[in-house]
């Protein structure tokens, strides 16, 4: 053997994973634990943005227009329409009526809007909002036919023809009655009703607000929904609800503001308790291995050098259970998706950083209560009573 | 042969005593003497009679009560962590128990504590010697208690010390294999120095010198 290769043997033989490869039934509990809690990490944590994806989803169509109606009044007046005309970021305004469409959630359920257009301004607002007709037709004029995202009609189990809405089943927040007549695919999460059906007079939906759906000139979305939210009537008081992607966001955010916090909450609690739980196996551990260190001890070897081996191993097998708890919580998480979620129109980010930060407090606590624990372990450590065999 | 320079291990009135709860014990007693290049030297002594705890204090392991412990003409830390590195790269040990690490070679129980690139040729020519040539890459279970006191002696020499500090290496061991022991670690260790401790004095036959330690004190033989 020429010197390098004794070099690399004498490594090897206190080499971190020499130790853990060849105990493989020492460390399987170690590295099973670690691997075990942080898939489970990654299939809890994971699931939980699919109420953003969702909602982002559903809050897309207000990324392209506005939707205004009166704040105080009934109807759109001559005064209102004027106020709404002299926004100089407006490009174009049409009247609407706005519903919403239930669409349940990974956990309870969200809302995509649906608004009933008049006939002639459909085609353009669809091209707007790049939504497509991919099953099905659009609404005639003055038919109860309705268009919805096709994921919608997936996640709530509809089929061209099936009637919904508050008359047919009183549990369902769209009021009055549609007929699914075809469905949309796009990013936006929306469906398009007819205006001279939701608007005709003694119908229920006629008690519904009056809409406005307002177009920004190209880049001035943001300009024209500060004046709409400034906009006063005569009298001083603001003359419009707003409903713009920010407001519906904002909703969202309010919805799951403590969200990151309870998951924070419990994912530190598990990597606690898991380093706990470690830092005793890895004690356990150890007791085969008071000779092996007593007598490294003994002959020289730096103390500090070997508590170093110590945290070593510890952090390999903790790196290592992290890395594969990952690969696994991914695999789940995708398959979760696939079987799961995708067919019920539920969106998830399969790739998502929050799984991965919150379950690294997995292996850096566990890393850090095992490294404490076995240096404690050593520091205590006579080499002579491990030799004279009088217990340590 | 035996000119100053060449000391290796001195004890100066060296003392210890421990402190056993409610008396005193005194397991080592105002023992000097020293041990030069080329010599083996015995310690022979009844079980109780402190050999264990002189070979303590010569190794740097417990710090005397009194006295002091001279390796190669340096005083020894009163700290075993402060003497490692001496006793690391001077000292080779065996113990009664050839404490091999059950997960590693024979090869690697020796190489893992040399400091020098020579060290895996000097441990397949030592091999040869001692008759372990063929058993370097075995696991220590696999071994007889004969060879896998061996390869502690190879650990004890990989790293070419100066001196080597044997206490009771044979206990464990038949008449027979226990002297085979002893002739080996005399051969390896001519141009060293050699301290055997051992309760049976028919092991110290080619000793230079022999010490006899009665109650913690050397006394005449
Ligand atoms: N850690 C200790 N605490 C108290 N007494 C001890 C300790 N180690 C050894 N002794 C005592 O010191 C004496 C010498 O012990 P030891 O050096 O092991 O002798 P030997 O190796 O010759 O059998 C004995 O009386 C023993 O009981
Ligand atoms: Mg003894």
């Amino acid at each position: 053997m020429d010197a390098a290769a004794t070099g690399r043997a004498a490594r090897r033989a206190l080499s971190p994973w020499t130790y853990l490869l060849r105990n493989p039934r020492r460390i399987l509990p170690l590295f099973g634990i670690q691997a075990l809690v942080t898939c489970l990490l990654v299939l809890i944590i994971t699931p939980t943005n699919a109420f953003e994806a969702t909602a982002e989803a559903n809050v897309r169509p207000l990324e392209i227009f506005t939707i205004v109606s009166p704040r105080l009044r009934r109807e759109f007046d001559e005064e209102l329409l004027a106020v709404l005309d002299a926004n100089p970021h407006q490009q174009e305004r049409v009247r609407a009526k706005m519903l919403w469409v239930r669409t349940p959630m990974i956990v309870g359920e969200g809302y995509a809007p649906l608004i009933a257009l008049p006939v002639e301004v459909r085609d353009a607002f669809l091209k707007r909002v790049e939504l497509t007709l991919v099953d099905g037709r659009l609404p005639e004029p003055g038919e109860d036919g309705a268009v919805l995202h096709e994921a919608v009609v997936r996640a709530r189990g509809m089929k061209l023809g099936d009637k919904f809405g508050q008359l047919i089943d009183p549990t369902d927040p769209t009021p009055g009655r549609f007929t699914l007549v075809g469905t949309l695919a796009g990013e936006s999460r929306m469906g398009i009703a007819d205006f001279a059906y939701a608007d005709q007079p003694f119908f229920v939906l006629a008690r519904r607000d009056p809409f406005q759906v307002v177009y920004a000139n190209a880049g001035a979305k943001d300009a024209s929904d500060a004046y709409l939210h400034a906009a006063t009537q005569e009298d001083g008081e603001s003359a419009f609800r707003v409903v713009d992607d920010d407001y519906v966001r904002g909703r969202i955010e309010a919805n799951l503001k403590n969200l990151p916090l309870i998951l924070g909450f419990i994912t530190f609690s598990v990597a606690i308790v898991v380093a706990l739980v470690i830092a005793l196996l890895n004690m356990i551990a150890f007791q085969v291995r008071v000779d092996e260190f007593g007598l490294l001890l003994a002959i020289g070897h730096a103390r500090r050098r070997l508590v170093g081996k110590l945290a070593a191993e510890a952090f390999a097998v903790a790196a290592t259970g992290w890395l594969v708890g990952l690969a696994l919580g991914l695999l789940g998480v995708w398959i979760y998706d696939q079987v799961w979620l995708a067919p019920q129109g539920i969106l998830l980010r399969v790739l998502d950083p929050r799984p991965l930060l919150f379950s690294m407090s997995v292996p850096v606590l566990s890393t850090l209560t095992g490294a404490i624990a076995l240096a404690r372990r050593l520091r205590r450590m006579d080499p002579v009573a491990v030799i004279q065999r009088r217990g340590v | 042969m035996n000119a100053p320079t060449d000391v290796l291990l001195e004890a100066l009135d060296v003392t210890l005593e421990y402190d056993d709860g409610s008396r005193r014990v005194r397991a080592v007693d105002g023992v000097s003497f020293t041990l030069a290049r080329g010599m083996f030297l015995g310690l022979v002594g009844p079980s109780g009679s402190g050999k264990s705890s002189l070979m303590f204090l010569l190794a740097g392991l417990r710090p005397p009560s009194s006295g002091e412990v001279r390796l190669l003409g340096k005083p020894l830390p009163a700290s075993p962590d402060a003497s490692a590195s001496a006793r690391r790269e001077h000292v080779g040990f065996l113990f009664q128990e050839p404490f091999l690490v059950p997960y590693l070679s024979v090869r690697e129980n020796a190489l893992g504590h040399t400091t020098d690139a020579q060290a895996s040729a000097r441990l397949d020519e030592l091999a040869a010697e001692i008759g372990m040539a063929d058993k370097l890459e075995e696991r220590p279970h696999r071994l007889s208690g004969g060879e896998r006191q061996r390869a502690s002696l190879l650990r004890a020499l990989a790293n070419d010390p100066e001196l080597v500090l044997a206490d009771e290496p044979t206990a464990n061991l038949d008449q027979t294999t226990g002297r085979a022991v002893i002739d080996l670690l005399r051969r390896q260790t001519r141009a060293k120095g050699l301290l055997v401790v051992t309760h049976d004095p028919s092991m110290l036959t080619g000793a230079d010198r022999v010490l006899f330690l009665r109650d913690g004190r050397l006394v005449e033989g």
